[in-house]
């Protein structure tokens, strides 16, 4: 069984899908921190993609710059099949522990 | 907008621990945010400690394993001094110093194989000193706190003292930069032998 994706790894590459054709490294960042409701270091959502790329789960490739970043290009990432499988793999880990199991919504009072 | 620039000296920094594929796309993020969110929600100082701190948290993270590391030999060190005291110090000098120096060559080795550049490496080796001083001191206090019967603190004071146990790492810095700088020599011509990433 392949290793289990670690949840700020599964948030990153859900912010990828999420945000499409928009999936660069600030855009995924500010996802990453609304959905975590924390802040969050760019360079650890930076260190991620990496490591995710490297792992084979994402690809990218570079945009056109703005002025706004003084014309440095942007990195879009796209999830590779390999981490849509991850992702998959992730939730039914989550599932599978869940399974059979109930918790009231608004805890045992 | 294009006049709203975060501290220079930062900026270079942040280009040193980049690998070259992200140095620009990464460093244009954080242009981005500090340009359109940072700058005007918290004005010029504080978005200029806010970017600091971004570049402060990635020389962190790159640089961390290697300061934790020469810190706990630090502490380590002092450990034996406090609880097994001697007269002899030159075994366990020369033990340290070679630890110490293969540390820091690796830490300089590492940063310039990761960024192809040899001003990481002494970058490299600055942030592994300024790790391991701040582990050194927290080590030599909790040492402290758990062991300060009569019998070690006249250890302590035959081993040199506490001033020396909280300066040696900052008095190492020099050499410690160097031998950074020679890992990362090797880290250059590692970096040139092995094939490239995209």
């Amino acid at each position: 069984m392949a290793k289990v994706l670690g949840a700020f790894e599964q948030a990153v590459l859900l912010a990828v899908l999420r945000l499409g054709n928009e999936a660069y490294g600030r855009a995924i960042s500010r996802e990453v921190q609304i959905r975590l409701e924390r802040q969050i270091a760019s360079g650890a959502v930076h260190a991620t993609l990496v490591r995710l790329e490297r792992k084979g789960l994402l690809t990218s490739h570079l945009g056109p710059g703005t002025v706004v970043r003084a014309g440095r290009p942007r990195r879009y990432y796209t999830l590779d099949p390999a981490g849509h499988r991850a992702l998959e793999a992730a939730r039914t880990a989550v599932d599978t522990l869940w399974r059979g199991f109930e918790v009231p919504a608004e805890g045992r009072t | 907008m294009t006049d709203i620039t975060p501290p220079r000296w930062a900026d270079r920094i942040l280009r040193l621990l980049l690998e070259p594929q992200h140095r620009e796309s990464f460093s244009g993020d954080l242009l981005e945010e500090y340009r359109e969110s940072i700058h005007p929600a918290r004005g010029r100082r504080r978005a200029q400690r806010w970017y600091v701190r971004q570049v402060g948290a990635l020389a962190w993270r790159q640089n961390r394993v290697w300061g934790l590391l020469l810190g706990a030999s630090f502490v380590g060190r002092t450990a034996v001094d406090w609880l097994m005291p001697t007269t002899q110090f030159q075994v366990r000098s020369m033990v340290l110093t070679a630890l110490s120096v293969a540390i820091l060559l690796g830490a300089g080795f590492w940063a310039v194989r990761r960024s192809k550049s040899l001003g990481a490496g002494a970058l490299g080796g600055l942030a592994t000193v300024v790790v391991a001083g701040l582990v050194d001191a927290v080590g030599a206090m909790l040492l402290l706190a758990l062991s300060h019967d009569p019998q070690t603190l006249d250890a302590i004071r035959q081993s040199g003292g506490l001033g020396e146990v909280f300066a040696l790492p900052w008095l190492v810095a020099g050499p410690g930069i160097a031998f950074a700088s020679l890992g990362g020599v090797a880290g250059r011509a590692a970096a040139g032998s092995a094939p490239s990433r995209r």
